[in-house]
């Protein structure tokens, strides 16, 4: 049975190449034969991933695939491979389920669209070279996987090209995506130069002995950038800004979801396994330095936006920004905590997306300045988008809560240990960026959901079931991750926790049996977890829902008035008088569309920083010019520190 | 059972609902007497605010056309739950309800789900005026958060370095103190006592910091369409923050005497809050006029968030 099973990530990764190519060919004539074609190939790999998880993520096995058969002759691997470990197969769940959504979400959401045949056949390209990504086991294949994602998502960004920004956004994209992509194959050639293999698991088992090697050290410092760059961390943000404003939100929900899952992902792979440096303070420095200005330069910029995508986009980043924070803390608890967040991370702003691509849907607009009043239109959407705020918030019970927490926890912990206030400085940041993050998502609430509506929308509904039903599931996994964090740390984290540190049983699995040791890989002790336990919000629901039983009777006692006599519907709808009492409240004047909302909101906290945001709308100048000579300085800057400083 | 009928205790008569209401009622009746006298007028009853409570109860709750109505009846509602949950975890100088871990961060969270909650409701009623004190009412949590902030940590500091670090839990911060001696008495944390009294009047929104609710500016902001039991729910969410909020300074700063009897602990602690209520939110009631909001953003982010994060610095280099 084990050896079928072996079969599933190849399969899974083929499915969905083969699903693009074949709806292609069958889906340009018929287009329910397209959707079929599209459902199958979205659900064969979750259900092939989900197959894996008792192996892999229970029982701790290694499954390593050999394309051709070409296994390790005489310790040296020749052939190209796929090795799942936990940490593949955690991101890889991520990836399909976020697939899966998106797919299920596209098929009603593109209907406006034409040449949609073109559209499935670039997202399933796209998909399938994710999945390949996070299973590879060869570092070229990660490239040629990189390749292929960045070039379907500058198409997809650029889908809608009719739309203005739409090619000068997947523009911007293009030119400086490149430039990561070029960085991650120089790195990958310096690593291929030095250690004569592409294979993982023997770079990791090779590496440590030539620590001290300035090519290897430069080979890094490209990586680094490269993988960074696809998670469109600080100084790339503005590239993500700009693509999310105009691609489909069925997109956005991949690029923010997924593809900057896959630059995390392969950041923890280098830091951890391959160059294993990540408990030396420089790496640790970087790596949580980068995640800090992300997290908190993108959450300002995220305050100014007026643009419902765009404002989504900026805080993608500076959630990423957290992940990255705690995982370069170099712990088991920052990193358990980095993996929590991230898997949280893709389903509350995947969720947010949808709310604002159903936005988009029905009224054609994103303006954060002349929407309004849609809550009482879409009602669903509307209460879709609170559950996505208060996740991303961090409020209790949702899942942001959980692993912002273990994210403070880890910080300040580290902070304690070395005596170091760099970490303590992190772990104020993260908390005030938080705050900061409800503060924009409140801003969103009040323009699009609150307040009036503005008529020039026309007869607005509430989007049909078959793009509510994605959103629902996102909601409930957002629900069920803030709950049961401790299933989700025993049955997700601590595998893939376990995996990373568990870097000589990586090496033997591929390689053969006593492969690492004989490098001097020895295996480590498995790190003690913290257990979350602290954090019980079970029981915190009971007592929730008690206390509201509670008030509940007590305002129905008190409240001896009929709340059924207040009138629903407006009185303007039913062709009634005005009643002045239900009006909003006008000082006596006649009551006029007066929406507060967009640039109006938090004038006191702008003006305080006015000086700062001036210095940041300069900055995002717009210009991709400006944009790669950003890039091109901290591909410098990274090098520069890394060879001098390693 | 027994467990099950003490649980309930606990959240409906002490220290939970009917324990947290009261003394929240009688602050608030205790501040407008104060301020009264000390702008020398007779001022109203010390039970003013349960009348006023009642009758606010059963009046008429109007839903104005703009509201989106389940929100709105619903956020007073999320508001005072979440702030009830607070008065659980925060202890009665040695009497604690409940205790977890790390149960700072989460009285930090529920006092933000509290305000948050407050400000949903708000946009809700479709009030441009409400949309003015929303805004401001974010502004001011953005400023008190900072210094909040730091100062939690100053004191997660000084009471967590002999048990390994750091800590966020009352509990640690507690015994620390009944050991060493109330944090008040430690020099380097009393500027981040000074900042956490700093604290209390914006969190609380009282005047000079109450911009959000400013009556004579925006007609109350937030609340400007509210009426009927929501409205004294709200009314009662801010009365309960007042007790929530000194306590939490006692837990903090005075934590750690205890008489052993739990009763008469309860007596010291709504003692202590009556005078941390003269001293944060009466006299500056009495004394000063209302900021401006960039003036209270300005004045928690340099002068306030530096009186804490001396206190931090000065913590961290173990003095």
């Amino acid at each position: 049975m084990t050896t079928f099973l072996n079969n599933f990530p190849i399969l899974a990764i083929m499915t969905l190449f083969l699903g693009a190519f074949l709806t292609s060919l069958v889906g340009r004539r018929f287009a329910p034969a397209r959707n079929v074609l599209v459902v199958l190939s979205v659900t064969l790999p979750l259900a092939m991933m989900l197959a894996l998880v008792k192996p892999v993520l229970i029982d701790g096995e290694v499954i390593t695939y050999w394309m051709g058969n070409w296994a390790p002759e005489a310790g040296w691997a020749i052939g190209i491979s796929l090795e799942v470990d936990a940490l593949s197969l955690f991101f890889a769940l991520i990836v399909t389920v976020a697939v899966f959504v998106s797919a299920l979400y596209s098929f009603t959401y593109m209907n406006h669209d034409d040449s949609l045949v073109n559209y499935y056949t670039l997202f399933l390209m796209l998909s399938g070279s994710v999945l390949g990504l996070v299973l590879s086991g060869d570092l070229f294949n990660i490239f040629v996987m990189i390749e292929i994602m960045t070039f379907t998502s500058v198409a997809l960004t650029a889908f809608r090209n009719r739309q203005e920004g739409a090619l000068e956004g997947a523009f911007k994209y293009l030119a400086v995506g490149s430039l990561g992509s070029t960085c991650v194959l120089l790195g990958v050639a310096m690593i291929y130069s030095q250690l004569h293999t592409l294979n993982l698991a023997q770079i990791a088992a090779l590496l440590p002995e030539q620590a001290e090697n300035p090519v290897l050290l430069a080979a890094f410092a490209f990586l680094l950038v490269g993988f960074g760059s696809k998670a469109f961390l600080f100084p790339f943000h503005p590239l993500a800004a700009d693509a999310h404003a105009v691609a489909p939100a069925s997109i956005s929900l991949m690029i923010s979801g997924v593809l900057t899952k896959c630059g995390v992902y392969g950041i923890i792979r280098l830091c951890y396994v391959l160059y294993q440096n990540i408990d030396l303070p420089f790496v640790q420095y970087l790596v949580t330095g980068l995640g800090t200005v992300s997290m908190f330069v993108c959450v300002t910029m995220a305050f100014n936006q007026h643009n419902f995508k765009r404002l989504l986009a900026f805080h993608s980043i500076s959630q990423v920004g957290y992940v990255l924070a705690a995982v370069g803390l170099g712990t088991a608890l920052g990193l358990t905590s980095g993996l929590y967040h991230a898997m949280n991370h893709t389903i509350f702003k995947g969720l947010l997306f949808l709310t604002a691509g159903a936005v988009q849907h029905q009224t054609g607009s994103l303006n954060l300045d002349e929407l309004g009043g849609l809550g009482k239109k879409m009602p669903q959407t509307c209460l879709l988008f609170l559950i996505g705020a208060a996740s991303i918030s961090g409020l209790p019970p949702f899942n942001g809560f959980a692993s912002k927490w273990m994210i403070y926890q880890a910080a300040f912990e580290k902070g304690a240990e070395t005596g170091n206030f760099f970490y303590v400085a992190v772990c104020l940041i993260a908390l005030i960026t938080s705050v900061l993050t409800l503060a924009s998502f409140i801003k969103v609430a009040q323009s699009v959901f609150f307040g009036q509506y503005n008529e020039k929308f026309g007869q607005v509904r509430e989007v049909p079931l078959a793009m509510r039903l994605p959103m629902w599931i996102l909601a409930a996994l957002c629900v069920a991750a803030g709950l049961l964090p401790e299933l989700v740390q025993r049955y997700l984290l601590t595998p893939a926790v376990n995996a990373v540190f568990g870097v000589a049983n990586y090496i033997d699995q591929a390689m053969g049996a006593g492969y690492a040791a004989a490098h001097g890989i020895v295996e480590t002790a498995l790190p003690e977890l913290a257990e979350i336990g602290c954090w019980d919000p079970v029981s915190w629901l009971v007592l929730l829902f008690c206390f509201t039983c509670a008030i509940a009777i007590v305002a129905l006692l008190a409240a001896p008035n009929d709340l059924s006599r207040v009138p629903v519907s407006s009185a303007r709808e039913d062709g009634e008088a005005l009643d002045a009492k239900y009006e909003p409240f006008f000082s006596g004047e006649e009551s006029v569309y007066s929406q507060v909302g967009g640039s109006d909101l938090f004038w006191g906290f702008k003006h305080n920083w006015r000086r700062y945001f001036r210095l940041m709308h300069d900055w995002h100048s717009g210009v991709v010019n400006d944009y790669t000579l950003y890039a091109a300085v901290a591909m410098a800057a990274v090098l520069a520190a890394c060879v001098i400083l390693l | 059972m027994t467990t099950l009928l003490w649980n309930l205790f606990y959240l409906l008569v002490f220290p939970g609902l009917l324990f947290s209401v009261a003394v929240g009622l009688l602050l608030a009746g205790l501040d407008r007497k104060l301020v009264a006298r000390m702008q020398r007028r007779v001022g109203p009853p010390l039970l003013q605010p349960w009348y006023d409570f009642l009758k606010c109860c059963g009046k008429e709750t109007i839903i104005p056309r703009h509201a989106k109505r389940a929100v709105y009846l619903a956020a007073p509602v999320v508001g005072f739950v979440a702030l009830l949950t607070v008065s659980l975890f925060l202890p009665v100088m040695g009497f604690t309800a409940f205790s977890t871990v790390a149960d700072l961060v989460v009285i930090l969270y529920l006092l933000t789900l509290t305000s948050a909650a407050m400000i949903v409701g708000a946009a809700a009623s479709g009030s441009p005026f409400a949309g003015v004190g929303l805004s401001r009412e974010m502004v001011s949590i953005l400023s008190y958060e900072l210094p909040l902030v730091l100062v939690i940590l100053a004191v997660g500091r000084a009471a967590g370095e002999s048990a390994g670090g750091v800590t966020f839990s009352l509990a640690v911060i507690g015994e620390y103190q009944a050991a060493n001696g109330p944090l008040i008495t430690h020099w380097s944390l009393i500027p981040a006592a000074l900042a956490m009294l700093f604290v209390i009047p914006c969190e609380i929104g009282m005047h000079p910091f109450d911009v959000a609710e400013a009556e004579t500016e925006i007609c109350e902001g937030t609340l400007a369409e509210y009426s009927g039991p929501p409205l004294a729910l709200f009314r009662l969410t801010h009365a309960v923050k007042m007790y929530t909020m000194t306590a939490l300074f006692c837990a903090l700063f005075l934590g750690g005497l205890t008489t052993g009897v739990p009763a008469l602990d309860a007596v010291i602690l709504v003692a202590l809050c009556a005078v941390l209520t003269f001293v944060t939110m009466s006299l500056p009631h009495a004394a000063c006029a209302r900021f401006k909001v960039e003036q209270v953003f300005k004045f928690y982010w340099t002068v306030v968030a530096a009186l804490a994060a001396l206190s931090l610095i000065l913590v961290w280099l173990g003095l």
